[in-house]
Formats: structure tokens, sequence, C-alpha cells
């Protein structure tokens, strides 16, 4: 009994010291934008599945839906609602398109200058090239299974409604694995990607709704 | 003279209740009681995507809504992507604006979206008077803010609330798809106004 209270307590342990981030040098700092932008340079496409969880705090349950996200350089996005509805919305060339379940509408609310804003840091955060954006005080961490960069937005505006953005880079490519972005309040919305295809050849068709 | 009185007997038909245009016959009696029980349980997180059509503008969303407590709600209105369009409380029979995108920030559509949130979520109606339709239709009349409205029942299940004005119909709130005091489908109509609510539980 005691030998197992003691594996328990040092899983425990062992769990927490990998979920411990720590700060990044400047060293590490470069290197780790070096990769992202050779990474990001040697991007076209982009193909992922992506689970969508939106926490509000009042909830019991994050409300989670499922698609899939297509990316086509220089700036084409397709996000793909399956489940638990269908619905798409294409960013291409400065403009919007909505497909829900049928009913066509590039809707003005999304068409306002901070959802423009808001899609294109998640185009961007997706290709990773948030880093050209003087738009943002940045900070830099790393943890065993991941480097976590955090970007708080200057403008005033943004600000009152996205208070920071993260993204979270994969150790090996720089690959973007999640994007968190975090409201004033402790509300979030978190996008998780998996199944991530590059530069497999994707028609200029898959972006029209 | 004639076309006076024939005046009055018209305005006098317009201005009837809307039990008795309807036929509606009155129960007198007991009490009696109406719940609305489609926002009822604490524990349950309700979500639906929206489609909201005003004016000549469409858009969709996620609706969430939550009772957290008696005569307590809150609501929070997305885009499928998450962006946050309104976030409002409701606590007895105060409205609290927790967040508004600037977009959405006009008093007209406040005030509408306000009334038929309430509306909704109100669950325990005062009922004033009731009344029986021919078949098993049970209408219930209350007030919620001046307005008149009737819960009506079919097999002791809400199946509509009804805003009338005089004998008029003015709005709808539809209850469809119910599976164990959940409506997984809502349809709100307004006769006056272009603002449709079409909600579907996900």
């Amino acid at each position: 009994m005691r030998n197992l209270l003691f594996l328990i307590v040092l899983i425990a342990r062992t769990t927490l010291l990998f979920a411990q981030e720590s700060n990044m040098n400047n060293a590490e700092i470069a290197e780790l934008k070096a990769m992202i932008n050779e990474t990001s340079k040697a991007t076209n496409t982009i193909q992922s599945n992506f689970t969508q969880y939106k926490h509000l705090d009042f909830l019991s349950n994050d409300i989670t839906t499922q698609g899939r996200m297509a990316f086509k350089a220089p700036n084409m996005v397709k996000w793909e609602y399956t489940e638990p509805f269908k619905y798409s919305i294409i960013f291409k060339d400065d403009k919007l398109t909505i497909n829900d379940s049928g009913t066509k509408s590039n809707m003005d609310l999304g068409n306002s200058a901070l959802f423009k804003k808001l899609n294109q840091l998640i185009v961007n955060s997706v290709k990773g090239n948030l880093f050209q954006d003087s738009d943002f005080t940045m900070s830099y961490f790393k943890s065993p299974n991941y480097y976590k960069v955090i970007f708080i937005p200057k403008d005033e505006k943004i600000k009152s409604y996205i208070a920071s953005f993260i993204l979270f880079f994969d150790k090996k490519k720089a690959d973007v694995m999640e994007v968190k972005m975090v409201e004033p309040t402790n509300d979030f919305t978190r996008i998780v990607f998996n199944d991530r295809l590059i530069n497999k050849p994707l028609d200029n068709e898959v972006f029209t709704n | 003279m004639r076309y006076l009185l024939i005046s009055l007997t018209l305005l006098l038909f317009a201005c009837a209740s809307f039990p008795k245009k309807n036929n509606l016959e009155r129960i007198n009696g007991n009490r009696p009681t109406v719940i609305n029980p489609y926002f009822s349980d604490l524990s349950k997180d309700y979500i639906y995507k929206a489609k909201i059509n005003f004016a000549e503008k469409s858009f969709g969303g996620i609706f969430a809504i939550k009772k957290l407590g008696q005569e307590h709600y809150r609501v929070v209105f997305t885009t499928e992507m998450g962006n946050k369009l309104f976030d409002f409380s409701f606590i007895k029979n105060e409205f609290k604006i927790n967040f508004i995108l600037s977009e959405m920030n006009k008093k007209i559509l406040i005030n509408l979206l306000k009334k038929d949130l309430f509306v909704l979520t109100s669950e325990n109606p005062n009922i004033l008077n009731h009344y029986q339709k021919m078949g098993d239709s049970m209408f219930f009349e209350t007030k919620i803010k001046n307005n008149t409205y009737f819960y009506i029942t079919a097999d002791e299940r809400l199946n509509k609330i009804l805003e009338t004005k005089g004998s008029k119909e003015k709005s709808d709130y539809i209850f469809t798809e119910i599976e164990n005091d959940h409506a997984r489908e809502i349809k709100i109509r307004h006769k006056n106004i272009k603002l449709t609510i079409d909600l579907k539980a996900i």
C-alpha cells in the first residue's frame, strides 16, 4: 500500500514537472523564430482537422465543434465545421463568404474591422508568421513538449476584445499545434489541430462557398 | 349615423379579446399553473445553433443559455468561430449587458432581444385566466412586462407561447422536437417586426 502511494506521488510529481514551463533565453527565441520562418516559407498548403473548444466560465462544459481547415498561400483559408453542424467560412482576397448549412451570405457582422483583424491573426498564426506583426508584445516559454508564445495586442480596441493570443508550436518543426484566444474575462476559444497535411496539392475550387 | 354605428361595431369587433375571437372557452376553478421547463435545469448547458434574420440581414451563431439560480439566467451569443457577439444576464427583473459587440450595440435590437430572451426563459408565469379550445389545447393567460401572453399546452406540455395585442397575434415562440423537457427546436416569429430566430440544439 505504501509503495502504491509512493508510486502515485511520484507519477503526480513527474507529470507536474513535465507540465512546467520556463522562460526562453534570447538565443532560444532566435532559434525558434528561424525555425518558424523556415517552416512558413516552405508551406504552400495546409490541410488539417481541428477541434474547437469554446470556454464560457458559467457553463459546465466547453462547447466543442470539429471540422477541417484548409490554407493555400498567400491568403486563402477555409474553416469547414462538420460536427455538430455544417458551416463553412472562407477568407479570400480580404473577402469573407459563409455557407451556413445551405444558407449563403457574407454577413455584415463578420465583416467588421475587428473580426477581419482577428481572422488575419488566426491565418498568420497558422502560417506561423505572426512575428512580423509589430502590433503585439510577445513573450516566449518552453516546456518539454512544446514552445509557447503569448501575443498581447497593443491596439486598445482589440485588447478590449481579446486580451491575448497564445500559440503552441511543436518542438520538431515548429508547426502550430494549438491557438488560444483569451478574452479579458476568463472565457477563451481554443483550436487544436491534428492530422496535418503539408503541401498536398489543393485546388482553388476548395475556396468557394 | 348609420356609418358611425357600423364603424363603432367594427371597432368593437376589432377590440374583442383574443379568447373571444378564437372561441376559447374559459375555465373557472382552481388557480391554474403552467411551467416552461425548457431552460429550467440548473445542471444543464442549453446550447443551440442559431439562425437570425433581422431586417434584410441574416447571420448565424451559437446560443449558450444557462439557468444560474432562481430567475437568474445567462445568455451568450457567439459566432461559429467563437467570437462573442453579446453576453446578457437576467436576474429577476434586472437586465445586465456583460458585453456587446459595438456593431450590435443598437437600442432597438437590444430591446427586441431582451424581450424575446426574457419570454423564452420565463419559467413560472403568473396565470390570470385559463381557457380551453376544442381538442386538447389549453391556453394560460399571463402578463409579462405589461404585455399579454398565452402559454399553450397540449397533453400538459407547453408547445407555444403566443403574444397578443387585443385580438391580434403579435409574436410566436414555438417549441418542438421535445425530449425530456428539452426543446431541441425553437422558433421565434414576429408579425410586425422583421426579426426571426431559429434555434436548433447541438
